[in-house]
């Protein structure tokens, strides 16, 4: 399995599912945000619920104040009586509404402990009037009728909030009590919901009310946030308890929780997705390496006949040469008969030499055999060989050597170079009616043109035609007979000697000036001690 | 379940006074001589009734000039009346149970199995409610009559374990299903188990004496069992004690049985609550302070309340008075004593009163012999019990030697007043004092401070807390 196609198979493989994850994920974090919006909005909504549910508790707890303290006679007797029997009230307290000073507890008394506490709490209301504005209402108005009737006053000591309520109660005071801070807390859990991790349709998050420090004061639901979670909302009370807060956390609202719901969704798919383009993949690569099974086969069955067809073509023609020779000058119609064996033989040869040596191109196994001979006789030989086939194309031949002195190369390979070229001027430029071979040496170079006065070729088909089994179609070509091979090989031989096979550029720009190729080969002198080597490829 | 009435008291001696251990034959006599004291005679109101006892340590005092002074001590004791078997107050008890992490294994399962026997003590007309707590709050078994007991104990069986620890939410909540049925003719009363610190809302013993307070003016007592020794003992004595419940001290899980056992023993044998008591002192009689359990004092009037009184045990309160000197043979008016209070066996409520007076003489003898060693033993007890606490303080900031002989000699002025009063537990103090002297490096602190907790509230539960 070569490298090319397993990249390709893995591009295959992975490209789609990067996308298809890519886009999934982007898709499942929006569905994931919206979800977590509605969520928050639902849970708003609940927060805010409870909101109420505990400001109704302060306004129960209001209004039961205000009904024991009715008829209570504000002395202080009375009203240290009252508070030890209610057990919701903390410390009770009566204000001259027109001067501000506390006359209850009253530093005139001698006071209990908790008492005495009190008034150390709460000395900066007192001394500082902070009360008083708010009853005064909007503006610092004079206290009178026109100021707010009741409220909630929370303020700051020590460990935490703390509430007071107090109202007017028509004898020119105010009346009030400073809230039990933890009876209020106590009663406010005890009225929020609580936990059973096994009921089932549980919402399954987690609510936690907060004091003014973010501190929890009580928490209900099933989830546990880890240390780092955020809630996925939060709602700071209505007055007076606004220093405490609520929040929600989403179960699973952790940095991967939320993706891990999400992710879980998405994988069948991605799965399944993955399992359909492996599966494809496999069956395309099956499929092609079967198809290069079977062009491999073919090939190989080619190779095969051509081989066994090599040694019958040998013998006819090496026996059809024989006979030439001699024949001598005798019998011109059989001279002519033979003549016409031979060349065809030859042609034969030739075809089969081509297919061999594409296979073992295919198969890179070709070789060159270097000998030391002069490279003009090969080419002469071979031109010989070709001038009756010429002539009956109507072809005239002309040969201008150029390359005499002894060399190293191959002449196998040069004279199939130049067969396979004269072989396409037959077949595509006769109408030229001429074909120019002509062989030049410089140095280590050899340089041979075989030019053609034919339709030369189509700019776009310059580089194509070198490519195996291509054969241009055009009006005047079709119908001819060949393989497609011959220039490929050709090439290859040319490379493979040191040198190359290229199609000259066309010098002017009329069509119809015929195609020129030229052949470069590396040829050391006869000199050289690496001459002899062979070259492979 | 028919209790044999001598050997239950001795058991109750047993299981609140000597804990099991090596001292335990010698706890066991001393229990046993307490018995005699117990034994009180029928009291003043007869019949059904509890028993109002006030009196000074000295009633006699000698005579002395214009503005002269002298101190005494009063008390004012309560003694729940005996109740024919088979009565009792209904009771209305919340158990909440804390399931946190390290509750884990033997400690959870022998707390589920106690919890189960506790609820087998009770009747179809009591009503039961479970509470478990960990990082929240779960109201396992909602306010509601006993008719099925299985329900309950499946639902106990089930109880796993959690993480933190929401302890006030846990009170709060078992509050609430108590409130549900709260009722003056019942015992209501929220039984807490922790093993460890409260770390979830308010967590500070301040913070739970405030709540036990406003429970106890509501009429709900908490009683705090500790498991192990990591619990907050302060935390746990503070909220019992403020709302008037119990604290136990159990070492390891498998004591939890006998303590929630006492613990309803005590519960079951509720006679009276919502008790008011009021004193008012005559001028020129001045009341200077109140020791040991909250009573407020305002002026020449100290006002006191105690949320339950239970069959055959004693309470009291004791007020310091400053008393001017008179003429020989002169009778002075000192208080006035009344009590109000909720007869649960009855349904009634009722009112006791009482006067005290003090008289004067020249003769030493006359004052020697009036002296009443009831109360002294009282007074003695108090400030022993003060004495071992500043001696803790003194060991919780690392004064470890300073402690060691404050301890001892609160043990020696302890066995002293044992044998001017004939009072077995001072006796059973002193040797407490002894013990805690022996136990106070790092290895034992830990564990004795808890004990040492308990028994200061074991003390002062007949006589109240110091704040």
């Amino acid at each position: 399995m070569n490298r090319h196609l397993v990249a390709v198979f893995v591009l295959i493989v992975v490209v789609p599912l990067v996308i298809v994850g890519w886009l999934g994920a982007r898709l499942a974090r929006e569905q994931v945000e919206r979800a977590d919006e509605r969520l928050a909005e639902v849970m708003r909504s609940s927060l805010r619920g409870f909101d109420a549910e505990i400001g109704g508790l302060l306004d129960e707890r209001a209004r039961s104040l205000r009904a024991a303290m009715d008829g209570v006679p504000r002395t202080s007797e009375a009203l240290r009586d009252l508070t030890r029997r209610l057990p919701v009230a903390g410390q009770l307290f009566v204000v001259d509404a027109a001067s501000g000073e506390l006359l209850y507890p009253s530093l005139m008394d001698r006071l209990p402990a908790s008492e005495e506490d009190f008034l150390r709490r709460t000395r900066e209301i007192w001394t500082r009037h902070r009360l008083l504005p708010e009853v005064a209402g909007e503006g610092g108005a004079e206290l009178g009728e026109a100021g707010p009737r009741e409220g909630w006053y929370p303020w700051f000591w020590g460990d935490g909030l703390r509430l007071i309520f107090w109202w007017r109660d028509g004898g020119g005071r105010i009346v009030g009590a400073e809230l039990d801070r933890l009876r209020l807390l106590s009663d406010v859990v005890a009225s929020l919901p609580d936990t059973d991790p096994r009921a089932p349709g549980q919402d399954a998050g987690r609510i936690r009310l907060l004091d003014a420090q973010g501190a929890v004061l009580y928490q209900w639901g099933v989830y546990e946030p880890a240390a780092g979670d955020w809630p996925l909302v939060s709602h700071p009370l209505g007055h007076p308890l606004a220093a405490w807060s609520l929040e929600y956390f989403a179960a699973g609202s952790g940095s991967g929780g939320g993706w891990r719901g999400v992710l879980f969704g998405l994988l069948p798919g991605i799965g399944g997705l993955a399992v359909l383009v492996i599966g494809l993949a496999f069956y395309f690569y099956r499929e092609s390496s079967r198809e290069m099974r079977d062009a491999a086969q073919r090939v190989s069955f080619v190779n095969q006949v051509s081989h066994e067809l090599k040694t019958p073509l040998t013998n006819i023609r090496i026996y059809a040469e024989l006979l030439e020779e001699e024949l001598g000058g005798k019998g011109d119609a059989a001279r002519r008969h033979l003549g016409v064996i031979v060349a065809e033989s030859q042609r034969l040869s030739r075809m089969i030499l081509n297919i061999l040596s594409f296979s073992r191109r295919e198969r890179r196994t070709l070789e060159l055999r270097r000998r030391i001979g002069v490279v003009d006789e090969a080419v002469g030989a071979l031109l010989e060989q070709f001038r009756p086939s010429l002539e009956t194309h109507g072809i005239v031949l002309g040969f201008r050597p150029g390359a005499g002195r002894p060399v190293s190369f191959d002449a196998d390979a040069v004279q199939q170079i130049v067969a396979n070229l004269l072989s396409n001027v037959e077949k595509y430029a006769a109408s030229g009616r001429r074909v120019d071979v002509a062989t030049e040496q410089a140095g280590e170079e050899i340089t041979v043109t075989v030019a053609d006065r034919g339709p030369g070729v189509a700019e776009g088909e310059r580089e194509r035609i070198f490519e195996p089994f291509y054969r241009p179609s055009n009006a005047l070509s079709d119908g001819v007979t060949g393989t497609g091979i011959g220039l490929a090989i050709a090439r290859d031989l040319a490379r493979l000697h040191g040198g190359d096979l290229e199609l000259a550029a066309t010098e002017s720009k009329i069509p119809r000036s015929g195609a020129c190729f030229r052949l470069t080969l590396n040829c050391p002198s006869a000199l050289n001690p690496s001459a002899n080597l062979g070259d492979s490829r | 379940m028919k209790r044999h009435e001598v050997g239950s008291r001795q058991r109750r001696a047993n299981g609140r006074v000597a804990r099991l251990r090596g001292d335990a034959l010698s706890r066991i006599l001393v229990a046993l001589g307490l018995l005699g004291l117990l034994y009180l005679p029928a009291g003043e109101a007869g019949g059904e009734q509890i028993r109002l006892d006030a009196a000074l340590d000295t009633p006699v005092m000698l005579a002395g000039g214009e503005g002269a002074f002298q101190r005494a001590f009063l008390r004012v004791a309560l003694t729940g009346f005996e109740v024919a078997e088979g009565r009792r107050t209904p009771v209305n008890v919340a158990i909440v149970l804390d399931r946190s992490g390290s509750m884990q294994g033997a400690k959870l399962e022998e707390a589920k199995k106690a919890a189960m026997m506790a609820v087998r003590r009770l009747r179809s007309e009591d009503i039961v409610s479970v509470v478990t707590y960990d990082s929240t709050v779960n109201v396992l078994i909602p306010a509601t009559r006993l008719s099925d007991k299985e329900d309950v104990y499946r639902a106990i069986r089930r109880i796993q374990v959690g993480n933190t620890t929401a302890l006030f939410a846990g009170v709060s909540k078992g509050a609430r299903e108590i409130r549900k049925f709260l009722d003056a003719q019942r015992v209501n009363r929220v039984i807490l188990l922790s093993d460890g610190l409260a770390n979830v809302g308010p967590s500070s013993p301040g913070e739970l004496a405030e709540l036990g307070k406003s429970l106890a003016a509501e009429g709900i007592a908490v009683s705090t069992i500790g498991l192990g020794l990591d619990y907050h003992e302060q935390l746990m004595t503070r909220l019992a004690v403020a709302s008037d419940g119990n604290h136990f001290f159990a070492e390891a899980a498998g004591d939890l049985e006998r303590v929630y056992n006492i613990e309803l023993g005590e519960v079951l044998s509720v006679i009276a609550q919502d008790v008011d008591v009021e004193i008012s002192f005559a001028p020129p009689v001045r009341p200077v302070r109140v020791l040991g359990r909250q009573a407020d004092l305002d002026g020449q009037r100290a006002s006191g309340r105690l949320n339950q009184l239970y069959s055959r045990q004693t309470k009291y309160f004791l007020v310091e008075v400053e008393v001017p000197a008179g003429r020989p043979h002169q009778q002075l008016e000192v208080a006035g004593v009344r009590v109000s209070y909720s007869n649960t066996i009855t349904s009634t409520r009722e009112g006791l009163s009482s006067q005290v007076a003090v008289s004067f003489t020249d003769s030493m003898a006359e004052v020697e012999a009036a002296r009443t060693p009831r109360v002294m033993a009282s007074v003695a007890r108090q400030i022993g019990a003060e004495r071992n606490r500043y001696a803790m303080r003194l060991r919780d900031e690392g004064r470890i030697e300073e402690s060691r002989e404050a301890l001892l000699a609160n043990a020696a002025y302890l066995e002293k007043s044992a044998e001017l009063y004939g009072n077995r537990w001072l006796e059973l103090d002193a040797q407490r004092n002894l013990e805690d002297a022996e136990n106070l490096d790092e290895a034992a602190w830990q564990r004795q401070r808890k004990q040492m907790e308990y028994n200061q509230f074991e003390a002062l539960r007949a006589l109240g807390y110091i704040e």
